[in-house]
């Protein structure tokens, strides 16, 4: 049989090029997939088990490529394990010799079908390893790759299998966006939701869900996993045939190249498309819990807020650790006779500046609390500072470092953190920054 | 001293078990079971996770379960729990497994020994469960392996779950791996045997100070590189890789020792002891196993002569220490 000709398809021109409508006929692709779920299901799942599920339920994953790193191994083994059990199973998986080698495959995937969604998971050395070709991903306006980021301390010495979110921040310029997860169900959504918002014909921009290494990907909880069918449904609403933006349909080949006087045009398209994130992410969050009756996409989580007038102390921070945090809050505050709040950021990158600032301006001091190193007060720290920054008082920032390496953060090292949020409440400021541990200041 | 009931705790706070084994033990399949039950439970909620290193077959690990009636979201390790396993005997020479249990917690051993004589051994106050896990599983199993029995006690120690559930969900677990029919019933056999081995007593055995948490006060100076200060295990002996109950044994009351050497060479932790010899040049005189040797069975597999065998030794009685 031969392929049949372009010209049987309508062409339709685009500011990027012309796009030939229906060249590739997705419906056969929807129609072979086997639904994992019928009805909603409760099951038992660690972080990557509910990752690894979540993809194999959207009819637009039919390629897994992949490549066995700690902690992120058994999402590449589960959808295995799922693609051989199933007889006809129309999915594929690609284990690759390294991990460039899995991010160049998605990015020539991606491009080749603009409709599907091509996703891997990987950590620390395996992102570092794909450096170079997540940075091009990130500008290449292919919303269809996602990179899920199990956290694990980047390529430091000795070497350490413990999650940290420092290839996170390390890649925190490369252009994608970056959703950091908590808990077995919040992966499972956050992955049925991000291509949503990374395939939007305003966003077009490539996603990075994110969960900590061990702490949650190798937790197990209750999961509830919807029916494929309604997750399908959800999804395309949201996603649909658009055009592309320029740079993988050959128009930098010569006239928008780096020397160009026209590059600039192509860069700042990239940032607005980043920056429309910010709009079309809690729309996508709102029908979500509108569809399945659980929070969707936000910015950030919150505990502890009242309905108005403002908080002693705000705690800012992110992943499973924050939810100690939340464990001891109202003991804490109740003994200190302080009003206590928390922030746990979800999207990272970009950073919802503005309503960080809207909430945090309700509070006299801010405790910021970092997971990853920097070489100064925190990559968290500064983003809060900087949305701080234009207030006509803002509060007092105190930033904290724990859990490096992926290390335990225990009750004792969070009421050792707050203590010194409380320090800066009387006015005596704490150094720029302390790291914490066991309840310790080191 | 009161025992404290496991129901009330996960009905009021959170119910926070750790566990201690060594690597292929069985342990963590043992903490998966217990959270597969306790969720056919809807009203309880459940976060269960393994602990370990890269480190090889028998080296320590530690697993973790919490169970409630209210949502978990505290996400720090277990340092303070109600209730601990002690897998393998053998782990207790290098964790104190009742490390921040209250007084009046629930200890679980997997052993031979009576409550009573584990009570005493350990210095423990509180409720304390045994099974001879490794025999059961010897017995039905074919494999001196004591999870099962494990899973089986712990829900017993917890209370409030029927028999049957206790067995369906294990088996449960066990279909979703097509593991074969016969081997389905073989389990069931030794899930039923533990039901009815287990043996518990009420103690008062601890001293003042016994299994107190240490409390850190920062690490000082640190060498390049330093990460001992946070290792699970007080020191790094790889001799605690070895399997529980057997020792390498050198005998040599013939004195056939040829001075071939090859014991020498070939040993990974260069304990094996030797002086010179005028005829040979080296005469073998045995090894310095408590440290170092991880029964890599290298020697006895190399020696000519067979002067190196695992001899039984029932290390955990002889030598774990009560911290205090």
């Amino acid at each position: 049989m031969s392929a049949p000709e372009l010209t049987a398809f309508p062409r339709v021109t685009t500011p990027s090029g012309e796009r030939y409508e229906g060249v590739i006929d997705l419906e056969p692709v929807k129609r072979a997939h086997k639904p994992l779920y019928t009805e909603r299901t409760e099951v038992t799942a660690d972080g990557n088990a509910a990752a690894a599920l979540a993809v194999l339920q959207m009819w637009r994953c039919v390629v897994y490529a992949g490549f066995p790193i700690t902690p992120s191994t058994k999402w590449i083994e589960m959808i295995s394990a799922h693609v051989a059990g199933q007889a006809g199973c129309l999915k594929r998986i690609k284990l690759m010799e390294a991990e460039h080698a899995v991010a160049d495959y998605l990015a020539a995937a991606a491009a080749a079908c603009r409709d599907l969604i091509f996703p891997t998971a990987t950590s620390s050395v395996g992102l570092d390893h794909m450096y170079e070709t997540v940075k091009s991903l990130g500008a290449s306006g292919l919303g269809n790759v996602m990179i899920i980021n199990v956290y694990r301390a980047t390529a430091n010495y000795p070497l350490c299998i413990e999650g940290d979110p420092s290839d996170t921040f390390g890649q925190r310029d490369a252009g994608m966006i970056q959703v950091s997860c908590r808990g077995k169900q919040q992966i499972y959504d956050t992955i049925l939701q991000i291509p949503c918002v990374s395939m939007h014909h305003d966003v077009l921009t490539p996603s990075m869900p994110g969960f900590y290494g061990i702490k949650d990907s190798h937790r197990n909880a209750r999961l509830l996993c919807e029916p494929d069918a309604a997750i399908h449904e959800f999804q395309d609403r949201w996603i649909k045939p658009c055009p592309l933006p320029g740079l993988i349909n050959g128009d930098t080949a010569m006239g928008n190249c780096v020397t160009s006087r026209h590059f600039q045009g192509f860069k700042v398209a990239q940032r607005r498309r980043y920056e429309k994130v910010l709009e079309v992410l809690p729309r996508i969050g709102a029908d979500f819990e509108r569809s399945f009756g659980r929070s969707g996409l936000s910015y950030f989580e919150t505990v502890g807020w009242p309905e108005s007038g403002g908080v002693d102390l705000a705690v800012v921070s992110m992943g499973p650790d924050f939810g100690t945090f939340e464990e001891i809050r109202e003991g804490y505050a109740k003994a200190h006779g302080i009003k206590v709040a928390g922030l746990c950021i979800r999207l990272l990158s970009p950073f919802p500046r503005e309503a960080v600032r809207e909430k945090l301006r309700r509070a006299r001091t801010v405790l910021v609390v970092n997971q990853a190193h920097h070489q100064g007060r925190g990559h968290l720290t500064l983003d809060v500072a900087d949305a701080l920054i234009n207030l006509p008082s803002p509060p007092a920032v105190v930033s904290a470092f724990c859990g490096m390496g992926g290390a335990d953060v225990s009750e004792a090292t969070w009421e050792a953190m707050l203590d010194n949020g409380r320090r800066a409440l009387s006015g005596d400021m704490p150094p720029p920054y302390q790291i914490f541990h066991e309840g310790a200041a080191l | 001293m009161n025992p404290l009931d496991p129901r009330t705790i996960l009905r009021d706070s959170v119910l926070e078990i750790r566990g201690d084994g060594k690597a292929g033990g069985g342990l963590v399949l043992a903490f998966q079971s217990l959270a597969s039950l306790a969720l056919t439970d809807p009203t309880l909620n459940v976060q269960e996770w393994p602990f370990f290193s890269s480190a090889r077959r028998g080296a320590n690990i530690r697993a973790f379960v919490r169970i409630s009636a209210r949502p978990i979201r505290i996400a720090c390790e277990v340092t303070r729990p109600s209730m601990v396993l002690l897998m393998d005997e053998g782990a207790a020479r290098s964790v104190d497994f009742a490390q921040g249990v209250p007084a009046g917690g629930t200890f679980v051993f997997n052993t031979r020994h009576t409550p009573d004589e584990c009570a005493r051994h350990y210095r423990l106050s509180g409720r304390v469960f045994t099974i001879a896990g490794d025999d059961i599983g010897t017995r039905y199993l074919k494999a001196s392996i004591g999870n099962v029995s494990a899973y089986v006690t712990m829900a017993h120690a917890i209370g409030g779950f029927e028999p049957t559930s206790v067995i369906d969900s294990f088996l449960a677990t066990l279909k979703k791996r097509r593991i074969p029919e016969a081997v389905l019933q073989r389990n069931r056999e030794a899930l039923e045997a533990s039901l009815a081995e287990v043996r518990s007593g009420v103690f008062d055995e601890s001293r003042p100070g016994d299994h107190e948490p240490p409390r850190f006060a920062g690490y000082g100076e640190l060498p390049v590189g330093a990460q001992t200060a946070l290792r699970l295990s007080q020191t790094n002996q790889t001799a605690f890789y070895a399997r529980s109950g057997v020792r390498l044994q050198f005998a040599d009351p013939e004195g056939k020792c040829n001075g071939c050497s090859h014991c020498i060479t070939n040993c990974p932790e260069g304990i094996i002891l030797w002086e010179p010899d005028p005829k040979s040049g080296v005469r073998v005189t045995g090894a310095e196993v408590s440290s170092y040797c991880k029964l890599c069975n290298e020697c006895i597999s190399v020696c000519p002569f067979n002067l190196f065998t695992e001899a039984p030794f029932e290390e955990a009685w002889q030598e774990a220490e009560v911290s205090s």
